[in-house]
């Protein structure tokens, strides 16, 4: 049940869970470039299949304000049916989410077109802006 | 197998009120098997219930483990000793399993964390049927080997209703008559005049209805 704590984590507004296969650019690479907000933590995984709900629930418990999972393209998954599975399990995380009072547009999965970085980019930006909506309401 | 399913988070918060330090206790007999109590399952309610709690700001401890089963005496032994350490342990089993933890741990304060609903099979992953109500006193010799107490909306034991319609029931269109198959099935056994008997008035003492049942093999005894 031990799971490794990043450090950065906890102060991460943002995680975004990135699968190795369709991340080309290094995602501090991102940060460093201004394209994505200062404020996320990557997490790389072999596969987004290999991602739990308990970990995406934990991220929010560590402090994460927005989560989203990045795998490869359903027909392109480089481990066949890893980035479907993780669908499914995002899709459960919302369900727990919404049940725990949480919105679930907090938590975004994308598919990611191997070589590419712009989606990851797009759904970081659309989760800030989320946020900061979010907190303009409140 | 037993099937059951997750209760809501917001029932699940609403029972761990005041509960400082938790046990959520998993099963692997059929609620690992049906995804709703095993390892897995395990991890996933201490993971929400920790995040939950974080919104209530109350702090909570939680330990996770899972039993090989908590329908058998010899697997809660440690949970007698262990589980007082707890404010409460929310166990992950079946009715069976909560009931037993009552009784063998009286001094273990012990909650649900799933429903109990029937007892099915596994059609696809993800998707159970019942198939069998316990009720004490088969018939399935009769029918082809299809439950007319667990299939047939009305129970019935001489069927099918006027309500059965192209093969479907009147209650639950989407769900096949059981009858119709009954009739169909014994018919390609060569086996339809079976249904020119008409079944007695079900027993229903046998299904629990004279109080909780209670089955004894002397061989087996101690």
């Amino acid at each position: 049940m031990a799971k490794k704590k990043n450090k950065n984590q906890a102060q991460a507004e943002i995680v975004g869970f990135c699968c190795n296969y369709t991340v080309s650019v290094e995602p501090e690479v991102l940060k460093e470039r201004g394209l994505v907000p200062e404020s996320i933590v990557f997490k790389r995984l072999p596969c987004t299949g290999r991602l739990e709900v308990s970990a995406i629930l934990d991220a929010f418990s560590e402090g994460a304000k927005a989560v989203f999972v990045a795998g490869c393209k359903i027909e392109e998954c480089h481990n066949l049916s890893g980035s479907k599975r993780a669908a499914k399990r995002v899709q459960y995380a919302r369900k727990i989410l919404e049940e725990l009072g949480i919105a679930p547009d907090r938590l975004e999965m994308v598919f990611v077109p191997r070589g590419e970085s712009e989606p990851i980019v797009e759904v970081a930006r659309e989760l800030k802006m989320r946020l900061s909506a979010m907190e303009g309401q409140s | 197998m037993i099937i059951a399913e997750r209760k809501s988070m917001k029932e699940i918060l609403s029972m761990l009120e005041g509960v400082k330090k938790l046990l959520v206790l998993g099963c692997r007999g059929c609620v690992a098997v049906c995804s709703a109590g095993g390892d897995k399952e395990v991890e996933i309610m201490a993971s929400a219930i920790k995040l939950g709690k974080k919104l209530l700001n109350e702090p909570i401890e939680i330990d996770a483990t899972t039993y090989i089963r908590q329908c058998d005496p010899e697997y809660l032994e440690p949970l007698k000793k262990d589980g007082k350490k707890y404010d409460a342990v929310l166990s992950m089993a079946c009715g069976v399993g909560v009931n037993f933890i009552a009784d063998l741990c009286p001094d273990v304060k012990v909650l649900p964390g799933v429903n109990t609903t029937f007892y099915g099979a596994n059609l696809s992953s993800g998707e159970w049927k019942e198939m069998c109500a316990g009720c004490g006193s088969c018939v399935l010799h009769l029918t082809g080997g299809l439950c007319p107490v667990a299939r047939c909306a009305k129970r019935l034991s001489n069927g099918p209703c006027g309500g059965s319609q192209g093969g479907r029931c009147e209650i639950h269109p989407e769900t096949p008559c059981v009858w119709h198959f009954i009739h169909e099935r014994l018919q390609e056994q060569g086996e339809a005049d079976r249904l020119k008997e008409i079944m007695p008035i079900r027993d229903w003492s046998t299904a629990g209805e004279a109080g909780p049942r209670r089955r004894v093999r002397e061989d087996l005894l101690p």
